[in-house]
């Protein structure tokens, strides 16, 4: 019998509602009994930190992985690229029954992420379903996906596990989860950057007056110093011309990730309604997270954006062809 | 100290106990050493049922405004954001209705209190919070009703 190609996380929902835990056990019941994958179960992903065990398991990864948790797909691929559990976007085909159809999706013109091995992260959000059967067949269909390439293979037990085996898998699933008092997890809040969407423009590290933002040794934006983040704004996410700062916990379906209208300022509706653009709202969240801090409000004075004005609203003229002429040249 | 009071919820005995202050968004407030300690009323528990998940979408210590949206909370019934009572200031969270929010059902003027608290402004007593269970009551289940359809 082959060995196992495939790991599937299952990150545990913040939440103590029944029918979430009932899925996520649901979940790792038929997984455990599944003899093409591994199964673990970690605490909420964003809550974890770079010294929990779970990160590090997760880290200790080597092979494809599959992970599950209560977030956009995208939200999760890059909060694990972020901790450093990388691997190219694994396409899935799970569908969220919510997401308007009809809304065109711009195809991502980001700068990517860096130092991508040799392994797909496929990211599923358990809260398009409520049913089991719809992620495991999914799962099934990424097991026949990757029956077709050459993998690594995991060194982890094969074949049908004997029930001290399943013992074994037990143990270290107690341990990751935090039960009994191991390793609690504290609810953090902090940006994730989509670098498939990212263009670099450094919009947020100019508005962001707090220091969460920084670049790394390639010059690429990164979030820096996470915990320097002020807890339930999402300042940066509304000023990002590219929807590329998600902040994975926040109500605003657009902030937390979902793909939709992007490339303008993102509106809630009943902000809409009170006719406050986003820009507004950004400029409004972070004069209150500096004057609580003791520090003056800036209003609009720092840190604007410059790359989004509306680009739509005024005609092109010849000044815009001459511009796009010495792009061309790559001057 | 007052005596302990009751609004009839239809069937359901809503306990308004008279040893603290409340404020109109159906959270009571405690002395509790040199501050307040906040919690749901048992009134406010009776619409949500079984609480699952909270969060507090504001640090420990921040000052804050009546009616400011301070935090969320997922119950069997409901999902709502949670707003300040007063103007104050939110001093800690209680880490245990955090982590387990199943106190809020089980001890909900106890130890499923929400926050400490901080604040100059007038609160109401028990007979006025009753007043506004009282007026407030037919709105409540129109509401209710409402989103039920």
């Amino acid at each position: 019998m082959a060995a196992k190609s495939l790991t599937v996380v299952v990150s545990q929902s913040p939440s103590k509602n029944p029918a979430k835990r009932h899925l996520e056990e649901e979940l790792v019941a038929a997984l455990m009994l599944d003899e093409t994958v591994d199964v673990a179960v970690v605490p909420h992903l964003y809550n974890l930190d770079a010294s929990h065990s779970g990160t590090m398991f997760l880290q200790s990864m080597r092979g494809h992985l599959v992970v599950l948790s209560w977030m956009y797909p995208r939200a999760a691929h890059w909060l694990l690229d972020r901790v450093g559990v990388k691997g190219h976007l694994g396409e899935t085909l799970l569908e969220d029954l919510d997401e308007d159809e009809d809304v065109e999706i711009p195809e991502p013109q980001g700068i990517g992420g860096v130092e991508l091995p040799d392994r797909n992260v496929y990211c599923l959000d358990l809260g398009v379903d409520s049913d089991p059967g719809v992620f495991l067949e999914e799962i099934s269909r990424i097991v026949g996906e990757l029956t077709v390439e050459t993998v690594e293979l995991m060194d982890w037990i094969s074949g049908s596990p004997e029930p001290e085996q399943l013992e074994r898998y037990l143990d270290p699933l107690s341990v990751l989860t935090g039960q009994g008092g191991v390793e609690p997890v504290k609810r953090r809040w902090y940006p994730v950057i989509d670098y498939e969407r990212c263009t670099n423009c450094m919009e947020c590290i100019d508005f962001c007056l707090f220091g969460v933002y920084g670049v790394d040794t390639f010059d690429r934006i990164l979030v820096e110093q996470q915990d320097n983040c002020k807890k339930g704004c999402p300042a940066c996410s509304r000023v990002c011309p590219e929807n590329a700062i998600v902040f994975p916990q926040h109500k605003e379906p657009a902030v937390a990730g979902a793909l939709g209208d992007v490339g303008a300022l993102k509106i809630d509706l009943s902000r809409l309604f009170g006719n406050t653009s986003g820009l507004d709202t950004a400029v409004s969240e972070r004069d209150v997270e500096l004057m609580r801090d003791g520090r003056e409000a800036v209003g609009a004075s720092v840190g604007m954006p410059k790359r989004q004005s509306d680009r739509d609203s005024t005609e092109r003229d010849d000044l815009d062809d001459v511009f796009d002429g010495l792009d061309a040249m790559n001057l | 100290m007052a005596d302990d009071l009751v609004f009839m919820m239809g069937e359901f005995e809503a306990l308004v106990p008279g040893d603290r202050r409340y404020a109109e968004n159906h959270l009571w407030l405690q002395e509790d050493g040199d501050f307040l300690k906040v919690g749901l009323t048992s009134y406010a528990v009776r619409l949500l049922q079984d609480v699952y998940f909270l969060d507090w979408s504001v640090d420990p210590h921040s000052n804050v405004l009546a009616g400011q949206e301070i935090g969320e909370i997922e119950s069997s019934k409901a999902v709502s954001s949670l707003f300040a009572p007063v103007d104050g200031q939110v001093l800690e969270f209680n880490d245990v209705a955090l982590e387990d929010p199943s106190a809020i059902n089980t001890a909900g003027y106890g130890d499923g209190w929400l926050y400490r608290f901080r604040t100059d402004a007038v609160l109401l007593d028990p007979q006025e919070y009753l007043a506004v269970l009282d007026s407030g009551w037919e709105d409540t289940q129109r509401i209710i009703k409402g989103q039920l359809n």
